[in-house]
């Protein structure tokens, strides 16, 4: 239920009570008006008795007048007599008012006007006749019979209306009773019709009270699941998560991260972030930025610089790959940041023994014509010792010895183009990338000339570099492989090294490009080139060349294009290595400390 | 020296100038008569033209190798022992089973003329199979 409804059900308990006790009111004072129109008419006859009686009085003090002047003939004796005549016309009056919606009571007024009448007849005729006379027997005989005529009307109206106040008491007692009955059945019904609405009302409110309650509940209680859920969530990742306040507070931290930190979750709650995740360069040493930090200035996700070790607290080191974003509240506030990281140390390992893998493989790759280079001048020098032997001529032995001495001079040279594809100095050093280039050509040399290569060479000088030659060596040997492969018999091979100069995202350097005359590459090989393990050559390739060459030359600050040739007769594959003058390379190959 | 029309006359092919004269100089102090060709197909030419009596083939050449080369000899005379010389030790099964002799590069002159006298004396014998 919602606010409105509950407002609207207090609405109607309070209206429609009121609504209904209004409608009782008027019932009630309507019925009360009714009878009070009936108690008026029992007034009404009460007057008309009233009056009458007063009639009667007036008459009767009339006749007593004169029975007293009959008796005695003292003319005092008239004066109630005289006195009666005025009130008692006014009387008639009133009477003939209060009657007037009467008509039987009209008609008894009528009957007592006329008998009065006769009676006064008889009243003035004693009057005018003599004192002596007025006394006699038969009239006094007359004017009782006459009176009792009147009295008899009198009596008859008394009667007529004392029944009428009758019947009017009845009738209003009665509409009483009805009333009271009415009221009481009303307010009844009333009351009964209140108690079941309120009722319903409140039934209906108590049911949306409990509802309500029950959903509340149910949802405090799927907020705890979800609590739950997202905890246990947390806590099954199989990376390290620690999430921490905006001030750089620790707040919480998974099994992993635990394990990872050394702290425990309850130790490192409310700890300063810095001082539970701390971390350094693994080659500097030095500390490495607070993620904190980084986040609060960058307000996005930061991924950690390479490099980067976290120190446990029992001292222990692991390599580890992160990042750390900002937890955003509703109101897109940064309220805290978590922090996601795992233990790379294994990975970096099994990534060193791939490239080392592949320097083994390159090495078996050119080992055809290794043999070739070393076995070809041996075989001669071996010729030339048994010539030696048995020659007497020193001309003769002079030529063989110079003969002996140029072809161990080809070995040494082969000997030491293979050592430097494996030794390699600390730091980067300039390396001329036309040498180098020769020097790969050299070793692969008995190959091109088998295929029947053809190399054309487009070198620019100076062609200078800073780097570690022997990578780039493995990397260079790499793409003339595949070149040479890609060629086949016959086959074309260009080799360009331009200088290029400094764009908006990259410093100068140089760019070596190789070209072959090969199929070159379909699109869904192009997509996976640089990816480990793939190989177009079966059981011939390692699938690592590519991958290996790849991280060397981004290491170098440099990249490499693959695409199609489209620009002139040779049509396969050109491969553009970019590398800059300055390297931003610091040490060799990371990995080699986990490879000796 | 032997007499000329003695001494047996052997082709020597190899890509290797310089290796090839010092390996044409040991095989005539040995008393052989040698021609020389630095590759495939010139060596076939002289292989057809001349009466070649023993064939040293190296196995690593530009155009046609050492394999393709005897195949080719095989076919227009099976009667002349071919010894293959390799700098190589992983040679394809098929091309060593087809040649008479194999020898390493490295081995040494004796060990090649020894091989070489042993297959001019008894051409039907191999000596594959238990060599290497």
């Amino acid at each position: 239920m919602n606010l409105r409804e509950f407002n609207r059900i207090l609405r109607q308990t309070l209206f429609l009570p009121v609504l209904l006790l209004m409608v009782l009111a008027g019932f009630i004072v309507w019925e009360i008006s009714r009878s009070s129109a009936e108690l008026r008419w029992i007034d009404h006859s009460d007057d008309v008795v009233e009056q009458t009686v007063r009639l009667e009085k007036l008459v009767l003090d009339q006749e007593t007048g004169l029975r007293g002047y009959q008796l005695t003939g003292d003319n005092s004796m008239l004066a109630p007599y005289r006195m009666a005549v005025v009130p008692i016309a006014r009387q008639f009056s009133i009477l003939r008012d209060l009657v007037s919606d009467n008509p039987a009571q009209q008609a008894h007024l009528a009957d007592v006007r006329d008998r009065y009448q006769i009676w006064l007849g008889f009243a003035q005729g004693v009057l005018t006749k003599d004192a002596a006379v007025v006394n006699d027997p038969r009239m006094n005989q007359r004017g009782k019979e006459l009176m009792d005529n009147l009295r008899e009307a009198l009596a008859r109206m008394l009667t007529t209306e004392s029944h009428l106040r009758k019947l009017r008491a009845d009738a209003a007692l009665s509409i009483e009773r009805r009333e009271l009955l009415a009221v009481v059945v009303s307010s009844l019904i009333v009351g009964v019709l209140l108690a079941m609405f309120t009722t319903s009302r409140l039934r209906r409110v108590s049911k949306t009270y409990d509802a309500t309650l029950e959903e509340l509940s149910r949802q405090a209680e799927e907020i705890y699941e979800r609590r739950q859920w997202f905890q246990t969530t947390l806590e099954s990742i199989g990376d390290a998560v620690i999430a921490c306040d905006k001030e750089g507070n620790v707040e919480f931290m998974n099994a992993i991260a635990q394990e990872l930190t050394g702290w425990t979750a309850d130790e490192a709650r409310g700890a300063r972030l810095t001082e539970v995740f701390h971390i350094i360069n693994e080659e500097t040493r030095l500390e490495a930025e607070n993620p904190v930090e980084k986040v609060k200035r960058l307000q996005t996700v930061v991924g950690l610089a390479n490099h980067t070790a976290l120190i446990s607290r029992n001292g222990k080191e692991y390599v580890i790959d992160d990042s750390a974003a900002p937890i955003r509240g509703g109101d897109g506030e940064m309220t805290g940041i978590v922090l996601v990281f795992r233990d790379v140390t294994e990975a970096r390992r099994s990534e060193a023994a791939l490239i080392a893998a592949e320097k083994l493989a390159v090495a078996g790759r050119l080992a055809a014509s290794i043999a070739h280079e070393i076995h070809n001048p041996l075989d001669s020098v071996a010729n030339v010792h048994f010539l030696l032997e048995n020659e007497t001529d020193p001309e003769k032995r002079r030529e063989y010895l110079h003969l002996a001495q140029q072809e161990l001079g080809r070995t040494m040279q082969i000997s030491r183009t293979l050592l430097s594809l494996y030794r390699e100095p600390k730091a980067p050093v300039s390396v001329d990338l036309k040498e180098l280039a020769d020097g790969v050509l050299l070793l692969l040399d008995r190959r091109l000339v088998q295929l029947g290569i053809e190399i054309q060479r487009q070198f620019t000088e100076p062609s200078v570099v800073e780097g570690f030659p022997a990578e780039l060596r493995q990397v260079f040997t790499n793409i003339l492989v595949n070149a040479l492969e890609a060629a086949g018999k016959g086959g074309r091979i260009r080799i360009r090294i331009v200088p290029v100069a400094a764009q908006e995202l990259r410093g100068s350097g140089m760019m070596v490009e190789v070209t072959d005359s090969g199929p070159g590459i379909s699109k869904q090989v192009e997509e996976n080139l640089f990816q480990p393990f793939f190989t177009t050559k079966g059981e011939n390739g390692t699938g690592l060349g590519l991958w290996v060459s790849n991280g060397i030359v981004q290491k170098h600050g440099g990249s490499i294009r693959i695409a199609n040739n489209n620009d002139d007769s040779l049509t396969g594959a050109r491969v553009r290595v970019y590398l800059p003058t300055h390297t931003i390379a610091t040490a060799s190959s990371r990995t080699t400390a986990y490879v000796a | 020296m032997q007499a000329v029309s003695a001494s047996p006359l052997i082709l020597c092919i190899d890509d290797e100038a310089l290796g090839l004269e010092i390996r044409k100089a040991v095989l005539e102090r040995e008393g052989y008569r040698v021609l020389t060709a630095l590759d495939g197909s010139s060596g076939l030419t002289l292989f057809s033209d001349e009466p070649v009596q023993g064939v040293i083939l190296d196995y690593f050449m530009p155009g046609m190798d050492g394999g393709q080369v005897a195949l080719v000899m095989r076919k227009q005379r099976p009667e002349v022992p071919i010894l293959l010389l390799s700098a190589y030790v992983n040679l394809p099964q098929e091309v060593v089973t087809m040649v008479d002799f194999t020898v390493l590069k490295g081995e040494g002159p004796s060990e090649l003329l020894a091989k070489l006298r042993r297959m001019l004396t008894n051409p039907h014998e191999s000596g594959n199979g238990g060599g290497w």
